[in-house]
């Protein structure tokens, strides 16, 4: 099956979803953030935990952008191919540490920025992988 | 590094090994269904339907929903960025995977990228 080269259409699309993947995260950070007094000892615990957290309307509003997610990210990869996409949707793990800085007031050091971009690269590689496999295969 | 820490590593970890197996069993119930081409609206809605149909569609719903509760319970506990950077060790879970249950071949560049990943993570718990 022949696939469409990246135009700019999709390579917006595709930048969106690395802003609603970010917002995913930071919705649930804020989410979870309202719950993070709560110790798990005990089973019940659990529940306590999962019904505080639940009852924060960021969850829910994750929990949409999630779903928004996937029905673009699925759109896309009908047109384009997987290992294109996701070296440009793993621009997400730039800016959820920009976010964390910017709205959660987290620190982050130069090694942690180090470890984030052996990620980066290792991400890309690993999905550039796939196209010797899909050519391979036709 | 902390106990504490060692406990939301291995929570981590969780999601990751949660998220693999719901991914293996997405994949594993969509290879059975056949969407033709030309793609239309109503096609997909008929996909969407014979996909919830198979019980391990179901199965793959069940790990991401645990995976979600874990995830949730983590970023409680530790910065954001901490813990979507760790996260990444799921394509380590999936590279393995693959290689073990699905048979599929891993390459040189994969391997590459996954040895480049967990430098990654080893750097970003260090700081």
């Amino acid at each position: 099956m022949f696939k469409k080269r990246l135009t700019f259409k999709i390579l917006l699309f595709l930048i969106f979803t690395d802003v609603l993947e970010t917002l995913t995260q930071f919705c649930f950070k804020k989410g979870a953030l309202s719950q993070s007094g709560i110790d798990i000892r005990i089973f019940s615990d659990i529940f306590n935990f999962l019904l505080g957290v639940f009852s924060s309307w960021f969850l829910w509003l994750g929990l949409l952008s999630v779903v928004l997610t996937f029905v673009i990210w699925s759109t896309v990869l009908s047109k384009i191919d997987l290992s294109v996409a996701v070296p440009i949707a793993s621009f997400s793990y730039i800016l959820i540490p920009l976010v964390s800085i910017i709205f959660l007031q987290e620190k982050i050091s130069v090694l942690r920025w180090l470890g984030v971009f052996f990620i980066l690269i290792g991400v890309i590689f690993v999905s550039l992988s796939s196209k010797e496999r899909q050519h391979s295969l036709e | 590094m902390k106990e504490g820490l060692i406990f939301i590593f291995f929570l981590i970890a969780l999601t990751s090994v949660c998220d693999t197996i719901n991914q293996l069993f997405l994949k594993s119930a969509i290879n059975s269904l056949s969407l033709p081409s030309p793609i239309t609206i109503i096609k997909i809605i008929k996909f969407i339907i014979e996909l919830i149909r198979i019980p391990r569609a179901w199965i793959s719903f069940l790990f991401s929903v645990l995976s979600l509760c874990i995830w949730l319970f983590v970023l409680s506990k530790v910065d954001l960025n901490f813990a979507f950077s760790i996260d990444s060790m799921h394509y380590i879970f999936i590279a393995f995977a693959s290689k073990q249950i699905l048979k599929e071949k891993v390459n040189f560049k994969r391997w590459l990228g996954t040895i480049s990943i967990i430098i990654g993570i080893i750097l970003v718990s260090l700081s």
